[in-house]
């Protein structure tokens, strides 16, 4: 223990005494959330130039619609009314007579139109949109663009067509028009929180309206944290492992050390770097939320899963890949092996989103209850807004302790026969064996 | 008593038989020197004494006791190949290392060994900055700086000057002097033969010689006749009884058949040419080991 216990202390230090730490602390949190910074940011920067449109409507009920729609819509929508700053493309659209004898020569032409850039795209309506009847091609409304399947202009058509159409039949079966207007109206059902008592005036405060994006942001937060400090205190020691092997400073440290209070020395080192980075940030953001006044945004009750979680998750992952380090012999072999030695840390990273968005799902629930995935994948659905039955975690508690302990088992003893292994790239069968026979 | 105790210790690596049933008794306060050719099984052996390796068959007693399993802060190992982190400096390194075997702080010991090797003003560099000479004398420093009762050193000599090889023959005696048993492999007869108590050559995995220099020699006889002449080498071909000549350039090394008397032998070159100086005597170290493991021993074992 106490050999263990310097090595740790060698290894924590070697690692965080340097500049790169201080800068990665500050890095990680600016890259990662820099880019949701720069998604926020950069979500108002629209193109601005008009978007011409040619309308070719064969049932002439809607074109003339349009024509004041649009016009109602560039008005209100392109500049800013208190800047004056165009903020948004004007539409603008080109109603056009339907060529009757050859409409397959007349969208050539069009198409054509757009492809020179002179038009943005055209909207072709069919003869039977407003009463649907015959086959269906004759009430279809397409829009042909470069690529209409992502495209402003055809959603505002969308939204302004079928009201419009809704609101003609209804009148048509002789429903008054500002009644009409009432039987269309749309009322979105809010996301609201959960009503509270004030501890101090006890008071019942009013429910805060959520936002997609918040219940988001808290897992998702939390989530990338736990990756982050992974990356930070575990993943080096693939890499490390396997220079402290080829530059023999292994075979010095087992003139003074048995193997696995070596492994268990570089784990140990590992997971005190990710845990200081971790209080750093947790503390931190505790800190600056409270002073924020969001304080009910800190998902208190997921801090200690949080630890716990991670500490097994570094023992665990750590302890794999000091011991694939242990049986590579230059930097090409443990940059082979990074991928299926993270795979238990990149495996969540691709599922997370689904599991975050149904969380009870069976998906869900069933891979968060495998050992390897659990630290990642029950931290996120416990941080879910949704929540979970409270069993779950602590069974996959059980499931990752249980699993934790043959991880570093296995993990030793390949570690014993690898880190003295010359010559050769590493071969899973070699693993086995050591595995196996010690 | 015997610090190291070896008994019928086998060693295998796949099909290669690295050790092939060994015994040898290494006596406390001994310097020990293990000799041998490369891949012979001299550093398995000394892994197998710092258990590092398992042996497959035998026993290995350290200090009387069987330690499978165990490392102990008794004994030093300083291995063939260097092991330094290259970004520590020297005296964070000597003291981390120092501190790894003993369990205890070592500053001192550090302060000491640095100003006795003459590392002192290199003690706040980086390992990286270190010439290799340097850098293996720091590595020295690292294997016995928690004081060790048992030291082994894997070729400790390799790649240093002279005046490094003396600091640290000398620092090997004082530590022997204080009560260390040394062992250590090398490359260099030279030194094995006027350091060492005992030489124990390892061949293909299997004792060849053990014992003292003189009960080494002694089993060869005084069959070799050291002469320097006038007509050098070219004047010695063909000579009756000698079986090989040895050519130092302004020494020749004759070895003699056995059962051919010396004096004829002398008397044939005087015939032949000036002799300045002559001296019958013992094979050295570096002549038994070239006759055990040399071209012409091959060609013996090939015939």
């Amino acid at each position: 223990m106490r050999r263990t216990f310097r090595l740790v202390k060698r290894e924590y230090l070697a690692a965080v005494k340097t500049k790169g730490f201080i800068i990665m602390l500050v890095l990680m949190p600016v890259i990662m959330g820099g880019s949701a910074i720069a998604m926020y940011l950069l979500r108002g920067q629209v193109d601005t130039t008009d978007k011409r449109v040619a309308v070719v409507d064969h049932s002439g009920a809607v074109a003339d619609m349009l024509l004041k729609a649009v016009e109602e819509r560039n008005k209100a929508a392109v500049y800013d009314k208190d800047t004056g700053k165009k903020i948004q493309p004007a539409y603008v659209l080109e109603a056009i007579e339907p060529d009757k004898t050859d409409p397959q020569a007349q969208r050539l032409e069009l198409s054509d139109r757009i492809r020179s850039g002179e038009l943005h795209a055209f909207l072709e309506i069919g003869p039977n949109v407003l009463y649907p009847k015959e086959e269906q091609s004759t009430f279809r409304i397409k829009y042909h663009a470069k690529n209409a399947a992502m495209d402003s202009v055809r959603n505002w058509l969308n939204n302004t067509i079928n009201p419009y159409l809704r609101k003609v039949r209804l009148m048509d079966s002789g429903v008054d028009e500002s009644k009409a207007d009432q039987i269309m109206a749309w009322i979105q059902v809010e996301a609201m929180g959960l009503l509270s008592v004030d501890e101090e005036t006890g008071e019942i405060q009013e429910a805060r309206r959520t936002s997609e994006e918040e219940a988001i942001f808290v897992p998702v937060i939390v989530f990338f944290l736990m990756f982050m400090m992974i990356m930070m205190g575990a993943m080096p020691l693939l890499q490390s492992t396997m220079e402290e092997k080829t530059q023999r400073i292994a075979e010095v440290l087992l003139g003074s050390m048995k193997p696995h209070e070596f492994m268990a020395g570089k784990v140990l080192g590992g997971l005190a770097v990710s845990l200081t980075g971790a209080l750093v940030y947790v503390t931190g953001g505790v800190f600056f939320l409270g002073r924020l006044g969001l304080k009910d945004v800190i998902p208190f009750h997921v801090i200690p899963w949080f630890f716990t979680f991670l500490v097994l998750e570094i023992v665990m992952v750590g302890s794999w890949l000091a011991a694939l380090g242990s049986t590579c012999n230059d930097p090409k072999d443990a940059q082979n092996l990074t991928f299926p030695a993270m795979f238990p840390v990149f495996f969540p990273m691709f599922v997370f989103m689904p599991v975050l968005m149904e969380p009870t799902s069976g998906f869900a629930t069933w891979l968060s209850l495998f050992p390897p995935f659990t630290p990642m994948l029950m931290l996120i659905r416990k941080a879910a807004p949704a929540g979970i039955p409270a069993w779950q975690p602590w069974i996959g508690l059980i499931g990752v302790v249980l699993f934790t302990v043959f991880a570093v088992w296995v993990g030793g003893r390949i570690f014993r026969v690898g880190i003295l292994m010359q010559g050769g790239a590493p071969k899973l069968s070699h693993m086995i064996k050591w595995a196996i026979r010690g | 008593m015997s610090v190291v105790e070896i008994e019928n210790v086998t060693k295998t690596f796949g099909r290669l038989r690295a050790v092939d049933d060994l015994s040898l008794n290494v006596p406390q306060g001994s310097i020990y020197g293990f000799i041998g050719p490369n891949g012979s099984g001299k550093t398995t052996t000394l892994r197998m004494i710092m258990n590092i390796f398992y042996p497959d068959s035998g026993r290995i007693r350290i200090f009387g006791e069987e330690m499978r399993g165990s490392t102990s802060e008794r004994i030093g190992y300083l291995p063939e190949e260097r092991g330094m982190y290259k970004k520590m400096k020297v005296r964070d390194l000597l003291r981390f290392y120092g501190e790894l075997k003993s369990g205890r702080k070592v500053n001192k010991e550090v302060d000491f060994w640095l100003d006795k090797l003459e590392l002192s003003e290199w003690a706040d560099k980086k390992i990286e900055t270190l010439s290799k000479g340097m850098g293996q004398k720091v590595q020295f420093i690292s294997t016995i700086v928690s004081q060790p009762e048992l030291i082994i050193l894997d070729e400790p000599f390799t790649g240093l000057d002279p005046v490094n090889v003396e600091a640290i023959k000398n620092a090997i005696l004082d530590l022997r002097a204080q009560g260390a048993t040394v062992i250590f492999s090398t490359h260099d007869m030279n030194v094995a033969e006027k350091m060492c108590d005992f030489i124990f050559m390892i061949f293909k995995g299997k004792k060849v010689l053990d014992g003292t220099l003189v009960s080494i020699q002694d089993k060869y006889g005084s069959d070799t006749l050291r002469v320097r002449t006038e007509g050098g080498a070219s004047a010695l071909q063909s000579l009756n009884g000698v079986e090989r000549i040895t050519d130092f350039g302004q020494l020749q090394e004759l070895r003699i058949a056995p059962d051919n008397d010396h004096q004829k032998i002398l008397s044939e070159i005087m015939s032949r040419t000036r002799v300045y100086s002559f001296d019958l005597a013992k094979p050295t170290l570096y002549d038994i080991f070239l006759r055990i493991a040399g071209p012409e021993a091959k060609e013996e074992t090939d015939a």
